[in-house]
């Protein structure tokens, strides 16, 4: 009773001048999900950079337990078919999974971010093309075409961020076409405009910083899609290519076992899963707190 | 229904759909066949057998001259080409088969999509807040974001594993077909782990719309008649509900051609997507240009069923 009189003694009379951001952080800390989705996230990352430098056994030492050995002391998550140590795969499978995630977040930014500027401020013909080659690739199955992208360019990690860039950065580039619509009419930036500064500056200084908030949210959204696509990919056998481990590979090396090892797949599945799904809470957290009108 | 103007724009689209398939075959085509000729075998071939296999194949011709003859064969007589893993394979009725049966998975799934979805969102939003509602909103998130084929593991694991063991086997499910298309007891299992994702949004949008409609006058209106519950869901309420959820039909049904990739390399279903993932392990190139063929005409043609389902159930749409 008494702390509860004292800060309201010691709140200031007038509510402080909050930012945009400090203002979101605040209501992202109240929503319990977004935050055990980040604390699990950053302890995924801080446990896949550990796994730079040390893994419990190597990732490809074959014969450190019996082959299909479950869990034990030992093997905390058992053994695979040639008894390499499950956990250690599992946590480069991390560093695999983060790594297709973010990379191809960031080349999705790098291309969808300046198209969906120059088509929504421009307008025109080069708004036409771009809203109609994005139709296309709505229209064409994603996966099929990853699949194909990779079998010319033959399977490596690189390639398969590239396949994945090349079927997902519509949505990136939509919504930032969408927001600087929007935004162009805005008297800031005919003020902008007015005082004569050049579109790049307006593009990049006024009307980007202004749709930073929605495209973050994009980009958590698009991490998950990513992971989920590399899972896919490596599951049919044409994504990261063995001896080196991802989570969609290890399940489909499990699921040929799943009579006899049942921790060979369920490992990666789960550790997929949850990582999918603190991404996407994190997400629809990000979106409640940088808009708060928005609803569901 | 089927006016003129409906049988114009049917030609139209099966015109477009026919210049898809064309360009889509064509940029599959020439990107493989620049890939060295070497490529297009599997086995280390010398001399004279080589030779034998590259004219055979017709890969020691130009590349526009391989392009050409590829474009006649399919055209005028309907024919891909032949496997180059298993020799003297034709390959058109090879995937024409496959297509059925992907398709005969996909229907099921869809039918399982929209008829669960659709029962579990209308439940949810005339029993709202209740335990179903919790039940099914904590399910849908689930369905979400599980990948398809964690989905489908959990199923393996459950019912041909964990049912098996408990019931002495008493309760089996035989993962893999018997035959070339799928009898009921076997094609469940994958329809379910196909659908369930798609099935948790037609059931969060269904609940949305329904939500919405319910509280609209006409339905106060028809209960002031002494119209039964039933008929006001039904009749009602549904058919206006339905509007918004039969937008996502095209993504959806793209995404059950997409995800039966997956789910059919898992079960193990002689269709479409099990061939498309084989023959690129096999590098069995010329599978994989017929394949995709294939696939380009099946989701053109699925957009117009779909298209066309729009006109049925909104009779304002016209084309």
């Amino acid at each position: 009773m008494a702390a509860t009189a004292a800060a309201v003694v010691t709140r200031p009379i007038a509510p402080e001048q909050a930012s945009l951001w400090s203002d979101a952080w605040r209501r992202l800390r109240r929503n319990r999900m977004a935050l055990i989705s980040a604390v699990y996230l950053t302890l995924l990352v801080v446990v896949a950079i550990v796994a730079i430098f040390k893994t419990p056994y190597s990732y490809r030492a074959v014969g450190v337990a019996l082959p299909y050995s479950g869990p034990s002391a030992a093997n905390w998550l058992g053994a695979d078919i040639l008894g390499r140590d499950v956990l250690s795969r599992l946590l480069v499978g991390a560093q695999i999974s983060l790594i297709v995630g973010v990379g191809t977040q960031v080349l999705v930014l790098a291309v969808g971010v300046p198209i969906g500027l120059i088509a929504g401020y421009y307008k025109g013909v080069a708004d036409s093309v771009v809203s109609f080659i994005i139709n296309v690739f709505y229209g064409i199955p994603d996966l099929l075409v990853a699949m194909i992208l990779l079998l010319l360019l033959g399977p490596s990690l690189n390639n398969i961020i590239i396949a994945i860039v090349a079927t997902r950065w519509m949505d990136m580039t939509r919504l930032v076409r969408g927001q600087t619509l929007a935004l162009r009419e805005r008297e800031f930036i005919e003020a902008a405009r007015a005082s004569g500064a050049k579109p790049l500056k307006i593009l990049f200084g006024h009307i980007l910083p202004n749709a930073l908030g929605p495209i973050i949210v994009q980009a958590t959204f698009g991490v998950p899609a990513a992971i989920l696509f590399e899972a896919f990919l490596s599951f049919l056998g044409i994504g990261v290519q063995p001896p080196t481990p991802s989570w969609g590979s290890m399940a489909s090396d499990g699921l040929a076992a799943i009579r006899i090892a049942p921790h060979m797949v369920l490992a990666p599945s789960i550790a997929l899963s949850l990582t999918l799904m603190a991404f996407n809470f994190l997400g629809d957290g990000l979106r409640d707190a940088l808009d708060p009108r928005s609803r569901r | 229904m089927l006016t003129r103007g409906t049988l114009l724009y049917i030609g139209q689209r099966l015109v477009l759909i026919a210049f898809t398939v064309v360009a889509v075959s064509s940029i599959v085509f020439l990107g493989i066949h620049r890939l060295p000729g070497d490529a297009l075998f599997n086995e280390h071939l010398h001399g004279t057998q080589y030779e034998l296999l590259l004219h055979h194949y017709g890969l020691d011709k130009p590349l526009w001259e391989q392009y050409t003859s590829f474009l006649q064969g399919m055209f005028l007589h309907g024919n891909l080409g032949e496997s180059l893993v298993n020799r003297g394979v034709p390959i058109t009725p090879l995937v024409l088969r496959e297509l059925t049966v992907s398709v005969e998975v996909g229907l099921f799934a869809l039918i399982f999509t929209i008829g669960l979805g659709m029962l579990l969102g209308v439940v949810a939003a005339l029993r709202q807040n209740s335990w179903v509602d919790y039940v099914l909103s904590t399910t849908s998130v689930i369905g979400y974001s599980m990948p398809s084929f964690v989905i489908a593991t959990f199923l393996i694991l459950l019912f041909a594993v964990w049912l098996d063991n408990l019931t002495q086997g008493t309760f089996y499910f035989q993962i893999g077909w018997t035959g070339t298309y799928g009898s009921i007891g076997e094609i469940w299992l994958p329809a379910f782990a196909l659908g369930f994702p798609y099935a948790s949004i037609v059931a969060r949008l269904t609940r949305a719309s329904m939500l919405e409609v319910i509280r609209q006058d006409y339905i106060r209106t028809a209960r002031a008649k002494g119209l039964r519950e039933t008929v006001i869901t039904i009749r009602h309420a549904l058919r206006n509900a339905l509007i918004p959820v039969i937008t996502i039909l095209g993504p959806l049904v793209i995404g059950i051609i997409t995800g039966g990739v997956i789910i059919e390399n898992i079960f193990g279903i002689p269709g479409l997507g099990k061939e498309f993932a084989n023959s690129i392990l096999n590098r069995d190139y010329n599978i994989v240009i017929g394949v995709f063929t294939m696939y380009a005409a099946l989701v053109g043609l699925a957009n117009l069923g779909v298209d066309l389902l729009y006109v049925v159930i909104d009779p304002r749409i016209r084309y």
